[in-house]
């Protein structure tokens, strides 16, 4: 019996003795690395004090060996000693697990400020937005999108439009000619002609498209552009037509606020002709604009900022309509009889409205773009600030 | 076109403020574009349209503004006791010719002379100094000042010579004869053509008609007898003249547009009372070389109102219709019809009366209302299909460019163009603009790669080296002599650079082949369109080797690879460039290809990957139609896995890994069947390319 208990002490004496680095486990300045060595090691003494070939293990197998009025004493000695080896292990298990747990977590810590990955994304070209929007708005009203040739003959970009021969608007310095006589189309209200020819009346129609004049380029010209026309010919159709319908528009397009104004003009292909100016949507009319505007419109940064300083009254003006409250856009008019005609569409049965404007000077109107010429120079740092 | 706010109101009444002035002659198209105060006088700045030539004068604007208020013109001095004692004895007509010869009558209608005798050539007067100053003319003499002065008052140019400089005192009006030269005021020799109307005296050019005067002739302080010419000539004429002479001037300016052919004697009568008046001397009789009088012309309208009422939707009263138009100088002169005014050149038909009654009513007063619905809007044919495109492409990361339609010559043959797009042979490919205002760009592009290579080159010298653009437009080919150029929409991409992330300052990896063409095919697919077939080509600007051509149905729709080296050269890339461009009107054409469904298969797939040395000749499309080929009843796809060149294979071979993949729609296939068909695909492979699979 005295044999048994001895081997009992014995085994709590060495896993004593082999557990004491374990015993008062300070962790405090250990790597992940020390930590996990640590946990090895007590996985081994774990196999070592309570594995198959333990002291205790033999303790165990001596239960069934020693005087059955003693076996019972015995065995509670063995449980204890077990249980107050196992504690121990667990513990330091726990405490190593944790530690390890923690360790790992902190290791593997992510920046999540860094950009997340997505190939960048292009951008479509001021143009094509505009386009694309006021296109989007003309076919909900009910407009067929048109579009013909780029280089004419002199009687669609001319002749057909009630431009005769001698016409100041007809002079080679405002138009370029091909080798072969022929004009880059110098309006889109040569599709006017095309598209009454095709389609026959009554029509509703917009037409964009590119245009050229012989303008050299600077900050304000550039000798090719882009219009939009629009057409709409059918027995009533009036000038309250014409404004309703570009009031529509613009509202679709600039809010609901705005409004619109229709100046007596001259055009050749229209009569009467008007020029249609939309109130401004940064200062809505009133041509000026609080700082909170400003910073809202205005991409002008430096510009404004340097302005503000100096205190200048400047700042308060509105820049797309220059303090006028008004953005003049286009010109538009009845449908010059001589035009119909030259379509075969009898005046006295039929009327029509065009307008037409140029989305250069719209958009840069719109984005606050300084320069016209980098609308065609494809510079990205450009490109990429449309969406 | 300046207009002194106190010289009107010496024309007019006038109760508005000069703002308010300004205010309502803008609402009726004489656009005021600012006002601008000169010592005691406002200035406004009168934005005017082509068509208005009559209120290049204070007379014209005062009558438009005789509309809006009501009031009646004041009687100017023109028509003073001088004025009508002059008009009332006119020169004898048959000696007219003797001081006067009009050669040209078709070039001017109307000439008329006066002589003044005795005059005293001298400084203006302050007021009138002052009043020319104020509408930014410089004052030269009292009898220059006098013409610019009625010219501002009247709208009627006029020169005055000095009498004794003209060879046999007469004046001959013809055109000019070849080569003839003429020093005009500004000092300048000039040389005229046939085509140019000339004012000579007995011997030579004296005045370049309705432009300027001769400096020779012109008055001085030694002057003593003037000729004062007051004319009408053909506006075409001038306008010509002008632009061929490269001299614009105001009286040029009025005179293309058109003067008032009928206010001449009253135009040379004001500043005749002016000349006696500020210059003393003595008048004689005007003579007038009119032969034929102009037409009256006539506009018809048998309703005005109801005419302003179906074109406007305005409704203006019959009698205030009439009250405008009479104000305006339209006299109603019969049962519905009007006599256009002589100074209005722009009214000959019913909706010119209806634009004057309108904007005098005031559009705004014209109701914003919507047309009665028509039908249903629709887009371009194509226009969805190339949004769809757009849209494909600024995923992949490109940016959309728009170059200038026209290009320089140099770029002339470097650049293939698409095929069937440039005429073959001798005969003229390229459509050329007769000048243009960029240097050298007359060529109207044939291909938009140039476009895109220049832009590449500008974003490159702003440090922007990893970039993608593409563009959609127009390219331009001649057609037969006489026939209108052939018009043809293309897709263009140009790469270079890496593959770059939003918000990352370094690119992933650098740009190849295959992202190109990985944009067209994507590009293709957003368009709803397949059936492309990709094969090796040579093309002129692409570097041999790397070059493919896009093709659909047999036909070549377009071409991609690298940019060959010569091209990258004179543009300075030290990077490889990447382009492709297709002829996108030719494969929107067809229409877009609809979904087919397949039905998804019950049974697994059983998957073999392989890797062969291939010699760099034999391509993936040809291994794949070979495996396609070799009669396997359950082989699926042929698919690309991997291509490794280099680092331990010859110069000449590449490592190429492709997966075939075999299913049966009826049962699972057992590892025997998949083994029989693999093994012929592998001895197809080998007899018909020597291709092993690597172990």
């Amino acid at each position: 019996m005295s044999d048994a208990n001895q081997h009992i002490e014995a085994a709590r004496t060495a896993f004593a003795e082999a557990f004491s680095p374990f015993d008062s486990l300070d962790l405090n300045g250990s790597g992940l690395a020390e930590a996990e060595a640590k946990l090895r090691e007590l996985g081994e003494l774990k196999v070592r004090h309570t594995g198959k070939k333990s002291a205790l293990a033999e303790a165990k197998k001596m239960i069934g060996r020693v005087a059955p009025e003693e076996r019972s004493a015995f065995g509670q000695a063995v449980q204890a000693a077990e249980k107050e080896i196992t504690d121990l292990l667990e513990k330091a298990e726990a405490e190593l697990n944790e530690f390890i747990t923690a360790a790992r977590i902190e290791r593997e810590r992510l920046d999540v400020t860094i950009p997340g990955r997505r190939p960048r994304t292009g951008h479509l070209h001021p143009i094509t937005i505009l386009r694309q929007q006021i296109e989007d708005i003309f076919v909900s009203m009910g407009y067929a999108i048109e579009d013909d040739r780029e280089i004419e003959t002199d009687y669609y970009n001319f002749d057909a439009l009630n431009i005769p021969e001698g016409h100041p608007a007809r002079e080679s310095q405002d138009t370029f000619y091909t080798t072969g006589g022929f004009a880059l189309r110098s309006q889109t209200s040569t599709v006017q002609i095309r598209a009454m020819e095709r389609r026959g009346v009554p029509i509703r129609i917009i037409a964009p498209g590119k245009v050229f004049r012989r303008d050299t380029p600077d900050m304000t010209h550039v000798p090719m552009f882009h219009q939009i026309e629009g057409l709409c010919v059918d027995k009533g159709i009036t000038m309250a037509h014409l404004k309703g319908t570009v009031t529509e528009w613009l509202k679709r397009l600039f809010g609901e606020d705005t409004v619109t104004r229709f100046r007596p003009s001259y055009f050749p292909f229209t009569e009467p002709s008007a020029e249609f100016d939309f109130s401004c949507f940064v200062c809505h009319g009133s041509g000026r604009v609080s700082g909170e505007q400003r910073a809202v419109s205005s991409e002008e940064g430096e510009n404004s900022e340097r302005l503000t300083a100096h205190g200048s009254q400047l700042t308060d003006r509105c820049r797309p309509c220059k303090g006028s409250g008004w953005i003049e856009l286009g010109g538009s008019g009845m449908v010059h009889p001589n035009v119909l005609r030259s379509c075969g569409v009898d005046p006295a049965v039929y009327s029509g409205f065009a307008f037409g404007f140029g989305l250069e000077r719209m958009a840069a109107m719109m984005f606050n773009i300084d320069d016209i010429r980098h609308m065609f120079e494809n510079d990205v740092r450009f490109l990429e600030q449309f969406t | 076109m300046n207009i002194s706010y106190n010289w009107l109101k010496e024309l007019i009444e006038i109760e508005l403020s000069p703002e308010e002035t300004a205010a309502a002659l803008t609402r009726v198209g004489l656009a005021v574009e600012g006002i601008h105060p000169h010592k005691d006088d406002l200035i406004l700045d009168i934005d005017l349209t082509s068509n208005r030539p009559d209120c290049l004068s204070h007379l014209g604007v005062a009558r438009e503004l005789g509309v809006i208020t009501g009031r009646p013109l004041k009687a100017t001095s023109g028509s003073a006791a001088a004025g009508d004692e002059l008009d009332a004895v006119p020169f004898p007509s048959v000696l007219a010719p003797e001081v006067v010869r009009v050669d040209a009558p078709e070039l001017c209608p109307r000439f008329t002379a006066r002589v003044i005798r005795g005059v005293k050539i001298g400084p203006s007067p302050q007021w009138l100094v002052d009043r020319l100053d104020a509408l930014g003319e410089r004052s030269i003499n009292n009898v220059a000042d006098i013409t610019n002065y009625v010219m501002l008052e009247l709208g009627q140019p006029m020169h005055a010579f000095d009498l004794d400089k003209l060879a046999e005192k007469r004046i001959v009006v013809r055109t000019a004869r070849a080569g003839e030269k003429i020093t005009t005021l500004d000092e300048v020799e000039r040389e005229l053509d046939e085509t140019m109307l000339a004012i000579c005296d007995a011997e030579r050019p004296v005045a370049v008609a309705g432009v300027m005067g001769g400096f020779e002739s012109g008055i001085t302080d030694a002057t003593t007898n003037v000729l004062l010419e007051v004319a009408y000539f053909k506006r075409e004429n001038i306008r010509q003249t002008s632009r061929k002479l490269g001299l614009a001037t105001e009286a040029s300016y009025r005179f293309e547009r058109g003067v008032d052919i009928e206010n001449l004697i009253r135009a040379s009568d004001r500043a005749t009372e002016l000349i006696l008046e500020l210059a003393g001397g003595e008048a004689a009789d005007i003579v007038d070389v009119y032969p034929e009088r102009q037409p009256e012309r006539t506009v018809q309208s048998a309703d005005i109102s109801s005419a302003v009422k179906r074109l406007t939707g305005l409704d203006v009263a019959a009698d205030e219709c009439e009250r405008v138009l009479s104000s305006l100088g339209i006299e109603r002169t019969g049962e519905g019809e009007y006599k256009s005014p002589t100074w209005r050149h722009d009214i000959a038909i019913e909706e010119d009366l209806v634009e004057e009654v309108a904007r005098h009513a005031g559009y705004e007063n014209i109701k914003d209302e919507l047309p009665p619905a028509f039908g249903a809007g629709e887009y371009q044919a194509t226009e969805v299909r190339k949004r769809r495109l757009r849209g494909a492409l600024v995923e992949q990361g490109f940016d959309e460019a728009i170059a200038y339609s026209f290009i320089d010559v140099r770029h002339d043959d470097t650049f293939a163009a698409v095929p069937e797009f440039l005429r073959e042979g001798g005969e003229e490919k390229f459509v050329t603009l007769k000048d243009s205002v960029i240097e050298g760009a007359v060529r109207m592009r044939p291909t938009l790669i140039p476009g895109l290579l220049g832009a590449l080159r500008l974003n490159l010298n702003h440090q922007r080296r990893d970039v993608k653009l593409f563009e959609i437009g127009k390219s331009f080919a001649a057609a037969g002599i006489g026939e209108l150029p052939t018009e043809r929409e293309l897709f263009t991409i140009a790469v270079t650079g890496g593959e770059v992330h939003e918000d990352r300052a370094m690119p992933a990896r650098p740009l190849d082949l295959y992202d190109a063409k990985g944009a067209v095919e994507a590009a293709l697919e957003a368009a709803g369109t397949a059936g492309y077939e990709y094969r090796p080509a040579e093309v002129a600007h692409l570097r041999a080797g790397q070059a493919g051509e896009v093709v659909k149905d047999g036909r070549v729709v377009g071409t991609f690879g690298r940019l060959n080296e010569e091209i990258a050269a004179n543009y300075k890339f030290k990077q490889p460039v990447y382009v492709a461009e297709l002829d996108l009107q030719t494969i929107l054409a067809e229409p877009s290809e609809p979904a087919v469904y397949t039905p998804l298969s019950r049974f697994p797939s059983v998957i073999r990957d392989i890797s062969f040395l291939v010699p760099r000749s034999l391509t993936f499309a040809e291994v794949r139609r070979t495996a396609l080929a070799a009669g396997s009843a359950n082989l699926r796809a042929v698919s690309f896995v991997d291509i490794f060149e280099g680092k331990g294979l010859a110069d000449e071979v590449r490592s190429l890994t492709i997966r075939l993949e075999f299913r049966s729609d009826e049962r699972t296939l057992t590892e025997a069947e998949v083994e029989a068909e693999y093994g012929s695909i592998l001895s197809r492979l080998k007899d018909e390319h020597g291709l092993e699979p690597r172990s």
